[in-house]
């Protein structure tokens, strides 16, 4: 029995040692967004250190790979919103087999194809509405530009949020997981003898 | 050190998946009601202890602890690593379902080698000798941990002289902070616990 108490306490020590500690976990994140025309991906470990050099791979919703690059020192690697329909799969793979994807959906990159499709597809109106009309194309923009300006970071914060998940929860219910485990062993073991 | 999915081509999975299995199996076979509680114990330890990470240059390893797991529990190490590595893997995204296999063997073969290597040296009547050799202990492990992910990064086709450099330097400050860290644990069991040891 005693020999269990140590280990017990060794365990319980490291326990807290965790929760003192900015526990960080060895897993790679990759996560992306619209600005503009193009598309932003960053790459980054849990810990918060940039993935620099890594490959990125874009896929279409068939598997089919669109195209591929590197990320620069800040983890980002950008490309212009593709043509193809659909979502986009976005693969990075860092150092030493990590490996993480990302998907981004049609409904965001539909966001800057659709409007530029808008443009393109306005007819020239007669002199005075073609005033007032150009006005209001201008403003639209205008205020599209900003919003995304202002959101982006906070849409950078949101995923990025949605990504970093160690809780303690999840820690403690796998040493009960780990435990109960062990346990049916444990019975079935003692069945044996 | 956790393997992604989709890195690993599927020989390479398949091998680990097969003798990690067989592994799994003798340890049981082998393993005693009352040995359970420990095992299950320092599963949890390797559980919570992966998740403290030691910062380094571009990328981020974390500890691994196969060596004292290897001179505690001997065989029974597979399955402590096994389970651990299962539940991180739902719980926290490390690694794969499909890699189980092989990341379980990476880990607890060095264990169960430095094991049969270290066993015996641990227990010696001389203090500082059974310090060195705890610590050589840890340092082998997690050296031999480091080479069998070279290995099966390589036997999926990966260039071998970049993958081997760079995944020993990666680990060298864990090699020797796990040889540290094991040296100390070994030691306390000695002056406190020295019962442990005697399995």
């Amino acid at each position: 029995m005693k020999n269990k108490l140590y280990l017990i306490l060794t365990f319980i020590f490291l326990i807290i040692m965790m929760i003192n500690i900015p526990v960080f976990a060895h897993k790679v994140n990759v996560f992306a967004y619209v600005e503009g025309d193009k598309v932003y991906s960053e790459s980054y470990f849990n810990d918060g250190k940039k993935c620099v050099d890594s490959k990125i791979e874009v896929f279409d919703n068939q598997e089919n790979k669109l195209l591929e690059g590197l990320t620069d020192e800040e983890g980002v690697f950008s490309f212009e919103v593709p043509q193809e329909e659909g979502d986009l799969k976005i693969v990075l793979t860092a150092s030493m087999g990590h490996r993480a994807e990302y998907i981004i959906s049609a409904d965001e990159l539909g966001d800057t194809v659709g409007s530029i499709k808008e443009e393109l597809e306005e007819p020239v109106p007669v002199v005075s509405p073609e005033v007032s009309s150009f006005d209001l194309k201008e403003i639209q923009s205008l205020i599209e530009n900003a919003l995304d300006e202002k959101l982006k970071p906070i849409m950078k914060e949101i995923k990025k949020s949605q990504e970093d998940k160690i809780s303690l929860t999840e820690t403690i219910g796998g040493i009960g997981y780990i435990f109960g485990i062990f346990g049916i062993i444990a019975y079935f073991l003692s069945r044996k003898r | 050190m956790h393997i992604s999915e989709g890195i690993l081509s599927a020989p390479v999975l398949v091998t680990g998946a097969g003798l990690t299995a067989m592994a799994v199996g003798y340890s049981l076979k082998k393993m005693e009601h009352k040995e359970v509680p420990k095992v299950a114990i320092l599963s949890s330890v390797f559980f919570v202890a992966s998740l403290i990470h030691v910062p380094l240059g571009p990328s981020s390893v974390h500890l691994i602890l196969n060596g004292i797991m290897g001179t505690l529990l001997g065989w029974t190490a597979f399955p402590a690593i096994l389970v651990a590595l299962a539940l991180q893997g739902v719980l926290f995204q490390f690694g794969g379902v499909t890699t189980l296999g092989v990341n379980t063997l990476n880990m607890a073969l060095p264990a169960i080698i430095c094991f049969y290597l270290f066993s015996k040296g641990i227990r010696s009547e001389n203090n500082l000798i059974a310090l060195i050799l705890a610590f050589a202990c840890g340092f082998l492990a997690v050296m031999l941990s480091g080479i069998m992910v070279a290995a099966a990064l390589v036997f999926t086709g990966e260039p071998f002289i970049q993958v081997a450099k760079l995944v020993i330097i990666a680990h060298l400050p864990v090699m020797i902070l796990e040889g540290v860290l094991t040296a100390f644990c070994i030691g306390f069991l000695r002056k406190v616990r020295p019962e442990i040891l005697n399995v």
